[in-house]
C-alpha cells in the first residue's frame, strides 16, 4: 500500500487495495471505510466501492518501500531480523533498557519512523517472536512473564497451520489458551513434531528449543562481483548460486536454515547487512527472494543521486555473503535406507503431470485399495496429484497422517486370489445349463441350473465347456436403498485353462473379470 | 583331541560378516552397496527380481535399458507376468507404471502380485496416435513401464522407444496376446503357457493359485539354454 502510493500509481486519498492472486491484501483507510476488507474478491471490492484502484502485490516493490524503515529502526538499534517486507522484529531488553522501558522504546520507534512518512505503524513488545508478531497486530505492550495470558484468548488459526487449527477445533481447542493447557508429551504423541513446534508457540516459548545448533563456522558462502554489480539482477543471479551453495552444503550436514544474513560490499567499501528469518526452513527458492528483495531495496534506493543525498552506497557491488545465523536439524528430506529415495518420487511425479498435460486428469490414475464385495468395488482409482484416500472416505490429515492402512475383510466378498484384469464395462456372456439354457436366478439367489458351458467374444476359442465352477454367490447389495439396489450372484468359472468371474444380474449374465 | 581333528579354519574372506539366517536383510545390504559403489558396470545396471520369477531369468534380473517382450494368450497368466516384473521396480524403491489400453488392470492384483501401490501408476484409455509420445514420456521419470503393444505399432515407433529406454536405463515391458508382435529388438522374450486352476471343483471350492507354465528366451542367457520352461506359483 505504501509502496505503491509511494510510486504515484495509487492517488493519495482515495480508495486503493492491493490484490495477491485475486484476493484483497491490503485495503487503504478510504476503502475500509467503504467496507472492503481483506479477504475479499477483487469483483466484490469493486462492487462495494466504485472507482476503487486496484494494484496487484509487488514483493520487490514493497521491500524497495520498505528499507527506509529498517534504515531508520537501524539508528536504534543493531540485530534487526526482518520477515518479511513490512515486519521486522527485533529483541527488545537492551534497547529497552537503554530508552527507559519498553514504552520508552515503543516511543522512540514511532518517532523515528516519524520522518520516513509511513501511516499505521503498529509496534508490538511480547516475550517471544510468535506472541510480538500479534501484539503488533494490537499494537500493545505485554509485559515481562504475561504472554501466556495474552495469547491465550487468540484463536488456534493465528499458529498458521491450518491443517493443525482444523483437527484441534473439531477437538474442541479453540483458543491458544485451550491447545496450551495439554500436557506436552500427549501433544508430540499426537501430533508430531510439528505439533510440539506449535505447542509451544502455544504457551508463549520459542518454536523450535533454545538450544540451536550452532552453525558451523566455515557455512558462510562469498562470491567476489568483478566487474561490480550496479543492477539489481545481476547481483541477484550471483545470490542464487550462493543460495543453492549454502543450501546444499547444511542439506550434507542434515541442516536446515531458518535465519540469514545478507551482508554485501560495494566498490568504495561500504558494508551492509541484514538478517532474514522465515518460519520453517528456508528453500533454495525462498533464499533467493530474500536476497533479491534486499538487494533490490539497497541498489535501487542506495545507487544515484539519492545515494549521495543519503550517504549510502555510491558503488556497485563487490562481494556478496551469507552466513546461515540460525540453524535447526532438518528432518523431513531423510532418504530412506532400503531405497524410497525421494529425488525418484520428483522424477516421476514430473513425468505424470506431463502425460496429464497431455491426456487429461483422469488419465493417469493410483490405485487405491478399500472395502467392496467385488474385484471392481475394492479399488478406488484415484487421478494422479489428489490424496490417495477410498472413495468417500475422509481425506488423509496433514497432521496425524493415514489413520489405518489395512483393511478389515468385508463379508460376502468373492473369495480366491485377485482377478489382473477386471473389465469395466463388463462384458456379455452366455452361461449355459447341461440342456442349453441360460442361467437364471430366482429372487432367493438360486440358480436354475449348474454352470455347464460360457460363451463370450473375449475368451480363446469364445469359450466352451465349463470344467470346474464355484457359486452361485448371491449378493443383495444395498437392499435399504431403492436407487441402489441390485440383486446379483457370482460364480467363478474355469473354462480349459482361463478361470473367470461371471455375474448374473437382473437375468443376463457378464464377464466380470478375468484371472489372467 | 588332536589338532588334526579340528576343522580346517576358513579363511576370512568365506566367513559371512551376517548371520545366514536372515536372507533378505542381507539382499537389501547387498543392494545398498552395488548402488553405493562409485563405478557402475553395464552389466550391474540391472533390475533384480525377487522370489520364484527372479530365479527363472537370466541372472535373476532384468537388464535396465533393455525391452522385455511378454506374450501369452488371455487368461494365460501375461498380466500376473508382466505384474510380477513391476513389483520388482516397486520393491526397489522405484517408481513403475502401466499403460493400460483396455483400462482393466486389476489394481488389487498388482498388490498381490507384490507391487507397492504406492510407487505405481496406471496410464488409461491412451489414443492411438498419442500412444507412442506417452510411453517415451513415462520411459523418462520412471524405472519401470509396462505397456500393451497397441494395434498397427510401427516399427520406426518401436526402434525409437527402445534407443529411448537405453538411454533412460529405464526397462520396458511389452505386453501382448501374439509372440513376436513387438516389431523391434527386445532383450528378453517371455511367454506365458498358462496352468491348470486347482481348488475348484463342481460347485464347490475356491480358486487357489496356480503354478504357470513359463518359457524364457533371451540374449543374457547361455547359448546352449535358450529357453527355461519352468512352473512358477502365481495368483489369478
Amino acid at each position: 500500500m505504501v509502496a505503491a502510493r509511494r510510486r504515484g500509481d495509487a492517488p493519495g486519498d482515495e480508495p486503493v487495495v492491493v490484490l495477491d492472486r485475486g484476493r484483497v491484501l491490503a485495503a487503504s483507510r478510504e476503502a475500509r471505510a467503504e467496507e472492503v476488507g481483506t479477504g475479499l474478491r477483487r469483483r466484490e471490492a469493486e462492487a462495494r466501492c466504485p472507482g476503487i484502484t486496484v494494484i496487484e502485490r509487488d514483493p520487490a516493490a514493497d521491500a524497495r518501500a520498505f528499507e527506509p524503515v529498517v534504515r531508520a529502526i537501524e539508528d536504534l538499534t543493531p540485530r534487526l531480523v526482518i520477515d518479511r517486507p513490512g515486519m521486522l522484529g527485533f529483541p527488545t531488553r537492551g534497547p529497552s533498557r537503554y530508552f527507559g522501558g519498553d514504552d520508552g522504546l515503543v516511543a522512540r520507534v514511532l518517532g523515528a519512523l516519524d520522518p520516513v512518512g509511513v501511516e499505521d505503524v503498529r509496534v508490538g513488545i511480547a516475550d517471544g517472536a510468535f506472541a510480538a508478531r500479534l501484539a503488533a497486530r494490537r499494537a500493545v505492550v505485554v509485559p515481562p512473564g504475561e504472554t501466556p495470558a495474552f495469547l491465550a484468548p487468540w484463536p488456534v488459526g493465528v499458529l498458521g497451520d491450518d491443517g493443525l487449527a482444523g483437527v484441534l477445533a473439531r477437538l474442541g481447542l479453540r483458543t491458544l489458551g485451550a491447545f496450551a493447557a495439554l500436557p506436552s508429551p500427549a501433544v508430540l504423541a499426537r501430533f508430531g513434531p510439528d505439533g510440539t513446534g506449535a505447542h509451544r508457540l502455544a504457551r508463549g516459548e520459542e518454536e523450535h528449543p533454545p538450544a540451536l545448533t550452532v552453525p558451523p563456522p566455515d557455512l558462510v558462502e562469498v562470491c567476489e562481483i568483478d566487474p561490480p554489480a550496479e543492477r539489481v539482477d545481476e547481483a541477484a543471479f550471483m545470490a542464487k548460486g550462493l543460495a543453492d551453495r549454502l543450501l546444499g552444503r547444511l542439506e550434507e550436514r542434515g541442516l536446515a536454515c531458518t535465519q540469514v544474513v545478507v551482508e554485501a560490499e560495494t566498490e568504495h567499501g561500504e558494508h551492509l547487512s541484514r538478517s532474514w528469518r522465515h518460519d520453517g526452513a528456508l528453500t533454495p527458492a525462498a533464499l533467493t527472494e530474500r536476497v533479491r528483495w534486499q538487494l533490490d531495496g539497497w541498489i535501487t534506493d542506495g545507487l544515484g543521486e539519492r545515494a549521495v543525498a543519503a550517504g549510502r552506497l555510491t558503488g556497485g557491488l563487490t562481494l556478496l555473503r551469507l552466513t546461515p545465523d540460525q540453524v535447526i536439524p532438518a528432518h523431513g528430506r531423510q532418504l530412506g535406507f532400503w531405497g524410497g529415495d525421494a529425488a525418484s518420487t520428483d522424477r516421476a511425479a514430473r513425468v505424470f503431470a506431463r502425460v496429464q498435460g497431455m491426456l487429461g486428469l483422469e488419465h493417469v490414475v493410483t490405485p487405491v485399495p478399500q472395502g467392496g464385495r467385488t474385484p471392481a468395488e475394492r479399488v478406488h482409482w484415484v487421478p494422479w496429484g489428489e490424496p490417495r484416500v477410498p472413495e468417500g472416505g475422509r481425506p488423509v490429515d496433514p497432521v496425524v497422517g493415514p489413520t489405518t492402512t489395512e483393511l478389515p475383510a468385508w463379508p460376502g466378498a468373492v473369495p480366491g486370489p485377485a482377478p489382473a484384469r477386471v473389465l469395466a464395462p463388463p462384458a456379455p456372456v452366455e452361461l449355459l445349463d447341461d440342456r442349453g439354457r441360460p442361467i437364471v436366478v430366482t429372487s432367493r439367489g438360486e440358480a436354475s441350473g449348474t454352470p455347464a458351458v460360457l460363451r463370450c467374444a473375449l475368451l480363446p476359442d469364445r469359450g466352451g465347456a465349463v470344467t470346474a465352477w464355484a457359486g452361485p454367490w448371491a449378493q443383495d447389495v444395498r437392499w435399504w436403498d431403492r436407487a441402489g439396489r441390485a440383486r446379483r450372484v457370482h460364480w467363478q468359472v474355469v473354462v480349459g485353462e482361463v478361470a473367470c468371474l461371471v455375474r448374473v444380474e437382473r437375468g443376463t449374465a457378464t464377464l466380470d473379470a478375468l484371472y489372467d | 583331541m588332536t589338532l588334526a581333528a579340528l576343522p580346517p579354519t576358513p579363511s576370512p574372506a568365506l566367513v559371512p560378516a551376517l548371520p545366514k539366517r536372515d536372507t533378505t536383510a542381507r539382499a537389501h545390504l547387498d543392494a545398498v552397496a552395488r548402488r553405493g559403489a562409485p563405478l557402475v558396470l553395464a552389466r550391474d545396471r540391472v533390475l533384480e527380481v525377487p522370489g520364484p520369477l527372479g530365479a527363472l531369468l537370466p541372472g535373476g534380473a532384468l537388464q535396465r535399458g533393455t525391452v522385455t517382450t511378454v506374450d501369452g494368450e488371455r487368461g494365460a497368466g501375461v498380466t500376473s507376468l508382466a505384474l510380477g516384473l513391476a513389483a520388482a521396480a516397486t520393491a526397489a524403491g522405484e517408481w513403475a507404471v502401466a499403460v493400460d489400453l483396455p483400462g482393466t488392470l486389476g489394481g488389487l492384483a498388482a498388490r498381490e502380485a507384490g507391487v507397492e501401490l504406492t510407487r505405481f501408476a496406471v496410464v488409461r484409455e491412451v489414443p492411438g496416435d498419442h500412444w507412442a509420445a506417452v510411453v517415451a514420456a513415462l520411459l523418462d521419470g520412471v524405472s519401470l513401464v509396462m505397456a500393451d503393444v497397441p494395434r498397427g505399432l510401427r516399427a520406426a515407433d518401436a526402434r525409437r522407444l527402445v534407443a529411448r529406454a537405453r538411454e533412460r536405463s529405464t526397462v520396458l515391458v511389452m505386453v501382448s496376446a501374439a509372440a513376436r508382435a513387438w516389431p523391434a529388438d527386445a532383450a528378453l522374450r517371455l511367454r506365458a503357457e498358462g496352468g491348470a486352476w486347482t481348488g475348484l471343483g463342481s460347485g464347490r471350492g475356491v480358486l487357489a493359485p496356480r503354478p504357470l507354465r513359463l518359457r524364457v528366451e533371451g540374449r543374457g542367457m547361455p547359448s546352449a539354454v535358450r529357453t527355461v520352461d519352468g512352473p512358477l506359483a502365481l495368483t489369478g
